[in-house]
């Protein structure tokens, strides 16, 4: 832990005015959970805090308009109870409140959230913080070039999907799975204006460069999230498994929503948790449910496809075989519910 | 007040050749940083006195994680960021880590026998031969571990979250040279407790040094990351279990082999695995073998039920399979081989209901409804349902105690009392004896534990606290009585005991008290009153005394995901007199939940190529949350032990989660056909 100073600055043009003037080691906080947590492991080490959870206007929640739209600052818990979201998008709902706990959630907001980083064992108890161990791992995300610690060791959470020969910890989000199987949009705003980008752009595979996680300019901002309004959205469920009932973040989990035509699937959305580097989006599994009646077998040979490029390590092999059970399941819960 | 923050060392085995300080004496706010040259040497000790104090600072690194400095600070914030300034130069040597590593030096210790096992299971008519593994597992109460030390009056007063203050006054006095008479150590609040604060750690010294060196009191909280790293913990134990049956289907061998994770120079003891699961049937033939295997780790220690959770897992469990094996209901098994002498000393129980346990629990529970192939029983959702049941014993010990009565004319009451309050309720079955005892009122009722200040303190442990402190609270409060009597020499003045008192005129009366363990004389309370260890038993000069436990629990593993979940449990147990009933139950759920948790959750990870541990937090050591427990109904068979103690109670809090985990599996095992002998079963082992 590091001395640092803090603002809550109570308009945009001041909070990027701030970070500007910070210069180097300014970052943006919203409910600090997840900041507040790395910068006591020693992960993160800014010396310059903006508060952006005072700015006006960013915490709207809006069903009414053409797109589902929420300002970054708006509550998770806000989000996962509100009435609209509940009924027409329990993907959306279910993916927030099956994350963390109330009081985490009552703090945490929907922009930072997207922004949470790897729960990967040996990045964040490696960093020789006194809440961290009594290692220090290496780390290609942390300290780029060290090796990752991770690979051949204790590898249990770690990914089958989009690793690299650098990293292979997991994206440990369970609201960006939803939203990336819903085909959110992502809102920006920097000193240099504002722009919206797919959320799939956010996230960067690991590839030869792991600390660079997100696609995110230098003091730019997250403002708001929106989602293209579908009537997949009623059918749809985020399956959720994990090491016990509640509080844990995903071993596998499945975003799934349905537009279903009678039997018939007329499209397909979905997308891993817990199982891959980034949000993942399976189009190999969408395109095998696409026009056809939902059967097991089906739900089985879509699960198959989007796992046919998974690739275990010493201890995480069971998440192949798992993630497609989750994700056969989040099908037929999903098709269970009323349109 | 300053605060404090060790630093940890960064190799697992070596020396420190050098530390920087200069970076952190530089961080605003701190007032001093201490490495092992601001230590006084470990003192002289000799073979035949008490085993040396924990080490303060040293050089000499033999576990990761190990202090090798610290910080004091105005601010625990600049306590923090000085500690993280600090650095050091290593001679890093060669470290071994897991039970399988280079290096590992396996000891075997004295076996426990009875009969000739090797021979009569050789004979056997049918047998069974497994291994199982427990894992390593941190204890985690939500209180971390702390200490503060403050030098008033030309005394030393620490207040440290502690099952033994009276340790700790003796490892700080040796460590640092002082009188013991001039340090007071005060427990009487410790939140959590679990066997982690019966352990004497450097921490205590290290803090009472600073304050003395920087003149003013020093605090310490030590971080959960760096308690998994010092403090001691549950190791991970191999277990070989060989049974052999009879043409009859009496048990007639059992050869257990034990051996569990140790560090080079660690006293737990792996032959304690063999005390409850000799004491469970009447195996006439009883090998108990055990070994250390010693590794460049912190020592392993006492975690609740320490040796009976991991061997009645893997007991329980292969008796399970032997059942299974010979074709019987495995409730009816148990019972046919019941006994009712200790094989290993040939002496009676002085009581045991284990059988009784078992009848009432399969009739609570239904077991006659159960069928006995796997996978046969269904849930209305299509999962699979297991029925298991499996017993545990424990050991109960006695410790003598001495109490201190004050009856107050002013209608106050104050009793102090040789035992530690770690969240078992020992203050409410102390109260519960005077308040019944004495009809005063408990809110005018203080009741001083766990300071050595107000009475002699032992290592409170082992569920012996309140076997120790009941029978002596008992007394006192017969001794008032008779005091009182005499004192009113046949007068009998209405009111309630303090008015009787006042209309002697007296301010208050005093009374003391003590008591002590079966074969035990006054040197154990001439032991007690130095800080010494006083405790008798299981085995005592006439009989051996056990605590019992039968669980029942229902599981049911999800038909695709394969999540197992307890819907529900019951689970009755024997401890003789219950005391305090609404506390006895609650020590029985907590024991249940803990239980799941060891089964279903947790799980210490150790990277052998550096020898720390992984998971060290609660987001990522896997505990139980409410969710994942069911319904759990809990009985007592209250019979009093007639020869135990006056007051005819045993043991409980610690024989309650024995044997509950493998219930657990032997229900995977009923509802799956899998049988796992390891623990955590994880998803991954459902699949
Ligand atoms: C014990 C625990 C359990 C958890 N379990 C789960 C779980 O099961 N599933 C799950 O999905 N999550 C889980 N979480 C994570 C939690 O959801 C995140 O910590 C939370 O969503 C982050 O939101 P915040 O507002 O607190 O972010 P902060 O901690 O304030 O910020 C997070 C990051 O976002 C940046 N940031 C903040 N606001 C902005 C902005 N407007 N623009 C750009 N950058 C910004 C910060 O600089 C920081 O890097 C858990 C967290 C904890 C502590």
């Amino acid at each position: 832990m590091r001395r640092f100073t803090y603002i809550a600055p109570t308009s945009r043009e001041d909070a990027f005015s701030a970070f500007a003037a910070a210069g180097e080691g300014a970052r943006w906080v919203a409910g600090g959970t997840n900041i507040y947590d790395l910068m006591k492991l020693d992960i993160e080490r800014p010396a310059h805090l903006i508060d952006v959870t005072a700015i006006e206007g960013l915490d709207a929640i809006e069903t009414g308009g053409e797109m589902l739209r929420f300002g970054t600052n708006a509550r998770m818990a806000d989000v996962a109870a509100n009435e609209t979201i509940l009924r027409d998008y329990p993907v959306l709902s279910e993916s927030l409140w099956k994350a963390a706990s109330q009081q985490l959630r009552n703090m945490a907001t929907v922009g930072a959230n997207l922004l949470q980083r790897t729960r990967c064992l040996y990045f964040r108890n490696g960093a020789g913080g006194a809440s961290g161990g009594a290692v220090i791992y290496p780390c290609n995300r942390r300290e780029p070039g060290s090796g990752c610690a991770a690979i051949g060791g204790i590898d249990r959470g770690q990914a089958v999907l989009g690793a690299s020969a650098n990293c292979t910890a997991v994206s440990p989000g369970d609201w960006p799975v939803a939203l990336t199987a819903m085909d959110a949009q992502v809102e920006l705003a920097g000193p240099q204006g504002a722009r919206a980008i797919p959320i799939a752009e956010l996230y960067r595979l690991p590839g030869e460069t792991p600390q660079i996680e997100f696609t995110l300019g230098d003091g730019e901002m997250i403002t708001g999230i929106s989602v293209p309004k579908t009537r997949a959205g009623r059918r749809s469920t985020y399956h959720k498994v994990r090491d016990r009932e509640s509080y844990a973040f995903a071993l596998a989990s499945a975003a799934v929503a349905l537009d279903m035509d009678g039997d018939t699937i007329r499209k397909a959305h979905v997308a891993l948790g817990g199982v891959a580097t980034v949000p993942w989006r399976s189009p190999e599994a969408e395109a095998v449910l696409a026009g056809k009646p939902l059967t097991e077998g089906l739900a089985e040979k879509a699960a198959r496809a989007a796992f046919a490029e998974a690739k275990a390590g010493k201890l995480n092999g069971y998440k192949i075989d798992l993630g497609i059970r989750t994700l056969v399941d989040a099908l037929s819960i999903a098709a269970e519910r009323n349109s | 007040m300053a605060h404090a923050m060790l630093v940890p060392a960064r190799i697992a085995k070596g020396r420190v050749t050098s530390v920087d300080t200069g970076a952190a004496s530089a961080v605003p706010g701190v007032l001093r940083v201490l490495t092992a040259k601001d230590y006084p040497a470990p003192p002289e000790t000799d073979e035949n006195g008490p085993p040396p104090p924990p080490p303060t600072i040293l050089d000499a690194i033999a576990y990761r994680g190990q202090p090798i400095a610290l910080v004091v600070a105005e601010t625990i914030e600049a306590a923090i960021e000085g500690a993280e300034a600090v650095t050091a130069r290593y001679a890093e040597e060669a470290f071994a880590s897991k039970i399988d590593s280079k290096g590992a030096v396996r000891e075997e210790t004295e076996p426990r026998e009875a009969g000739d096992g090797t021979r009569a299971l050789a004979d056997a008519a049918t047998r069974i031969d497994q291994r199982y593994v427990t894992p390593t597992q941190h204890h985690n109460p939500i209180e971390l571990i702390a200490t503060s030390a403050r030098l008033t009056d030309g005394k030393l007063r620490i207040h440290e979250s502690s099952q033994y203050s009276s340790g700790v006054r003796g490892a700080v006095a040796r460590s640092l040279g002082y009188d013991p008479a001039t340090i007071e150590a005060d427990s009487s609040y410790i939140g959590g407790g679990f066997g982690q604060k019966g352990s004497l750690y450097g921490y205590s010294a290290i803090v009472a040094h600073a304050a003395r060196l920087i003149r003013r009191p020093v605090k310490l909280v030590v971080p959960r990351s760096q308690i998994f790293h010092q403090a001691t913990f549950r190791p991970e134990a191999h277990h070989h279990v060989q049974l052999g049956a009879d043409t009859g289907g009496k048990m007639v061998a059992a050869v257990y082999h034990a051996e569990h994770e140790q560090s080079r120079a660690g006293q737990f003891p792996p032959s304690d695995y063999h005390e409850a699961t000799s004491r469970l049937y009447d195996i006439p033939n009883y090998q108990g073998t055990a070994a250390n295997i010693r590794l460049d780790r912190n020592d392993p220690g006492y975690m609740r039920c320490p040796h009976p959770h991991p061997s009645c897992f893997a007991f329980e469990s292969a008796v399970d399979e032997l059942a299974i094996e010979l074709g019987r209901d495995p409730v009816e098994f148990r019972l046919a081989n019941d006994g009712m002498t200790d094989v290993l000393t040939g002496k009676p129980y002085s009581s045991k209901f284990m059988a009784e346990c078992l009848r009432e629990g399969a009739r609570r529970f239904g077991w006659d409804r159960r069928t006995a192939e796997p996978g046969s029983m269904r849930s209305p959702s299509g999962g699979s349902i297991g029925w298991g049941v499996a017993v545990a014993a424990y050991p109960s010990m006695m410790v003598p105690s001495i109490g201190t009565l004050r009856v107050y004319a002013n209608g106050r009451t104050t009793y102090s009392i040789s035992g530690h309050e770690m969240g078992q309720g020992i203050r409410t079955s102390i109260a519960n004896v005077l308040v019944q005892g004495l009809g005063i009122d408990p809110d005018k009722l203080e009741i001083s534990v766990g300071n050595t200040a107000t009475a002699p303190q032992h290592i409170t442990a082992g569920s012996w606290g309140s076997a120790g402190a009941i029978p002596t609270t008992a007394q006192a409060v017969s001794r008032m009585q008779s005091a009182l009597k005499q004192l009113l020499g046949g007068r009998t003045p209405r009111g309630d005991i303090h008015r009787r008192l006042a209309s002697t005129k007296r301010p208050y009366l005093e009374v003391q008290a003590s008591a002590l363990g079966p074969g035990q004389d006054a040197s154990a309370l001439e032991s007690l009153r130095q800080g010494g260890y006083a405790v008798a038993g299981p085995e005592y000069p006439a009989f051996t005394t056990m605590s019992y436990i039968a669980h029942f629990v229902e599981v049911e593993v999800e038909p695709r995901l394969r999540r197992v979940r307890m819907p529900r449990v019951v689970s009755v147990a024997d401890c003789g007199r219950v005391i305090s009933p609404r506390t006895a139950r609650s020590q029985i759920i907590g024991g249940v939940v803990w239980a799941f948790g060891s089964a279903l959750r947790e799980g210490t990870e150790i990277d052998p190529r550096y020898a720390g541990y992984l998971n060290c937090d609660l987001a990522d050591y896997v505990v139980p949350v409410n969710a994942d427990i069911g319904e759990i109904e809990v009985d007592l068979i209250n019979e009093p032990d007639p020869l135990a103690n006056s007051m005819g109670l045993k043991g409980l809090g610690e024989v309650v989660m024995a044997g509950a985990s493998a219930a657990i599996a032997n229900a995977i095992h009923h509802a799956t056909g899998k049988r796992i002998r390891h623990m955590p079963i994880r998803i991954e082992d459902m699949l």
